[in-house]
């Protein structure tokens, strides 16, 4: 099967892109991360990675061509097949809307890969630094795949070849006219349920589908927005009675605790992943997959990002991540600065580095200070679940509790899994009931689908 | 928090920066190094061609400018064709913008936010130009920049005119743009003492502040490439 290759997006900004320069000619053997053209937006030239192997089949512009993002700009395949006509993808599904691009990754990243399915400057985005990944050695297998799938929604980049090819068994079965519906809507087909013969998803179902079920747009839109590090917003008259009448039951800090239960399956499997492949080089801690998931989740969330300053709350656009540590005579919180932009290794390295330094008491108090949100995780004390209290004038902590192999219902099953609980401690007067919820469920859906901590 | 590690290299040809620059991009690549560098140099006169490079750019024939002395390199950074010169800060950037922002955009917007932050300290009034690339003042070109990104890694960078000879730039079109005029900081700010280290200072320092992480100054030994390959993280 053929796979497209196209001008991918250099910037959430960039409209179109120059294609400088062929780097591959047609006929010529192309492997997987091959630079196969330069392209240049404004000033700067970026390459065009390969995201599958094969021949160079076709260049469908030509060098200094400036091209929209998205569009089609060749084709990689086996050597003699014919290039599809027109824009249409091929059956196999190289630009099958998201949920079936999933699918074709699933055998990598497990069955519910959140697939990449929002605006294609963020998706391609997301493909490159994917792409990345695959390329430089974090090749685990789940991280190649799920380049795949980023790339496969922008429009059939990554064609998930083999993917698609061999796995049958996680395949949504859609009809053409239901698929197109799913790919304008962003709806991942997945989480829809066929009416169809053999539940197969016809338009009906789509029509049916709640807004809900276009989650995996998060993928991409997880980006931190442009602007003000914060804004202040004045109470409104709602906020100002909620915080009067809470108080005075629960003062002076009216707290509410959500607990949910995270399936940490796959997230063990992820770290097992890194460690065959990278050895002792990278160190990827239970909890720095908590870390990265919760600044992800915040950016998300921004109603649970913020603090609360008495005449007004001030809603964090950046994201510092307080992290408690124990010490001798106390506990310390320094803090993960922009955790958000980070990758999980440096919030790895980041967080041993100021824990160490926190038990040594070495930390300036800006380390120590201005977090947005906290966490304090005792799972090592093998700690089931707790509650922690709200480090002011933060609105919300997450208290993480140990991961424990249980029994629990799989497919009808009772299996033993690896689960988590955490608890978030809410301050009412910033944080209502169900954005905490809210909150929660985008932190469980990332935990348990981990592969999108990756790129 | 990781730093930026600054390596001021003084006067070196432009060839051998370039190899290593792209020896440091690709090891950055391939995860054998690990910290964000920006590199300080100064170049004997050199002209380098840009992926964006239009014919009309280069006036004089290339050979005739070789028989000149001065060298002539086509590259593979955006852009067109640049001069530099001793009294020209050159600075190339070597970051993974995985760690900061995967966004050339923002990238080029940021480095040109660092030159106009430097310019404000010796009373230099420095603003962007809508759709040219660079940093200008009063209509003026006072320093370009051209990028090319390896898999979000970064190298070339910019150059910001000091003191230069500007009659130099007669020789070529600068960036492409019929009628430019280049400027220089001495030109703008008249005398100043001890000019080439305080530049050198209020850049780094800008770029710290821009892209908030520390400058550390490092030896050029750290450039060294490392004895044995290490596998990278995620990227």
């Amino acid at each position: 099967m053929a796979t497209k290759i196209v001008m991918e997006a250099l910037s959430p900004t960039m409209e179109e892109g120059r294609l400088v320069e062929w780097k591959k000619a047609e006929g010529q053997p192309v492997a997987a991360g091959d630079v196969l053209a330069e392209v240049e937006t404004d000033k700067a030239v970026m390459e065009l990675v390969a995201r599958a192997a094969g021949v160079l089949l076709k260049q469908t512009v030509a060098a200094g061509a400036t091209v929209p993002v998205s569009s089609l700009v060749g084709w990689i395949g086996q050597p003699g097949e014919a290039v599809p006509d027109g824009a249409s993808g091929p059956a196999t599904g190289a630009a099958a809307p998201a949920g079936a691009s999933a699918a074709g990754a699933a055998p990598a990243a497990g069955s519910a890969a959140p697939a990449a399915g929002g605006t294609a400057a963020g998706a391609a985005s997301a493909g490159v630094g994917a792409g990345a990944g695959a390329a430089g050695a974090a090749g685990a297998a789940g991280a190649a795949g799920a380049a795949g799938a980023a790339g496969a929604a922008q429009g059939g980049a990554a064609g998930a070849g083999a993917g698609a090819a061999t796995a049958p068994a996680g395949r949504v079965k859609a009809s053409p006219l239901a698929r197109r519906i799913a790919a304008d809507k962003g709806v991942d087909l997945t989480r829809v349920t066929g009416s169809g013969p053999e539940g197969r998803v016809i338009k009906r179902d789509l029509d049916r589908a709640p807004a809900a079920a276009a989650a995996p747009t998060r993928a991409v839109t997880r980006r931190r927005p442009d602007g003000p590090p914060f804004e202040d917003t004045p109470l409104t008259q709602i906020r100002k009675t909620i915080a009067k009448r809470l108080v005075q039951s629960i003062g002076p800090i009216p707290t509410f605790y959500l607990t949910t239960e995270i399936d940490m399956e796959r997230a063990a499997d992820l770290r097992e992943q890194i460690k065959a492949t990278q050895g002792d080089a990278v160190k990827v801690s239970f909890n720095d997959l908590v870390v990265r998931a919760v600044a992800l989740t915040l950016v998300e969330h921004r109603a649970c990002n913020a603090w609360w300053l008495d005449d007004k709350i001030r809603y964090w656009n950046e994201v510092h991540v307080s992290m408690a540590v124990a010490v001798p005579d106390g506990l310390i919180t320094p803090v993960i600065r922009n955790a958000d932009l980070k990758s999980l290794t440096e919030i790895g390295a980041e967080s041993r580095e100021l824990a160490g330094r926190a038990r040594e008491r070495k930390l300036k108090p800006e380390e120590y200070t201005g977090g947005t949100f906290s966490i304090s995780n005792l799972g090592m004390f093998d700690i089931e679940h707790f509650t922690a209290v709200i480090n002011p004038p933060e609105a919300g902590i997450l208290a993480v509790g140990s991961i424990a192999t249980v029994p629990a219902v799989v497919g009808g099953q009772v299996v033993p899994r690896k689960r988590m609980r955490v608890t978030m401690s809410c301050d009412h007067r910033v944080i209502d009931g169900a954005t905490g919820a809210e909150f929660l469920k985008t932190l469980k859906q990332l935990l348990e689908n981990p592969i999108s901590l990756v790129w | 928090m990781t730093a930026i590690h600054l390596v001021d290299l003084g006067r070196r040809r432009y060839g051998e920066v370039l190899e290593l620059q792209r020896r440091l991009c690709r090891e950055r690549v391939t995860g054998q190094r690990h910290e964000d560098l920006l590199l300080f140099v100064e170049h004997d006169p050199v002209i380098t061609l840009g992926r964006g490079t239009k014919a009309t750019s280069l006036p004089i024939p290339p050979e005739t400018l070789t028989a000149r002395g001065l060298e002539v390199f086509e590259v593979e950074r955006g852009g067109d064709v640049t001069l530099h010169a001793p009294g020209q800060l050159v600075g190339y950037p070597i970051f993974h913008l995985s760690h900061h922002r995967p966004d050339l955009h923002w990238y080029l917007r940021a480095i040109e936010e660092a030159l106009i932050e430097a310019l404000g300290r010796f009373g230099i009034q420095a603003e962007r130009n809508p759709g040219y690339t660079g940093v200008w003042t009063g209509g003026r070109k006072i320093a370009s920049i051209g990028i090319h990104v390896k898999q979000w890694v970064t190298f070339h960078g910019f150059a910001l005119n000091v003191s230069t000879a500007l009659d130099l730039f007669d020789l070529i079109v600068p960036c492409g743009i019929e009628g430019v005029t280049m400027t220089s900081i001495a030109r703008e700010a008249g005398a100043v003492p001890d000019l080439d280290r305080r530049v050198r200072a209020e850049v780094a320092a800008a770029f710290g502040r821009v892209f908030d992480r520390e400058v550390v100054t490092a030896d050029a030994a750290l450039l060294v490439p490392p004895v044995e390959p290490a596998a990278d993280a995620q990227r």
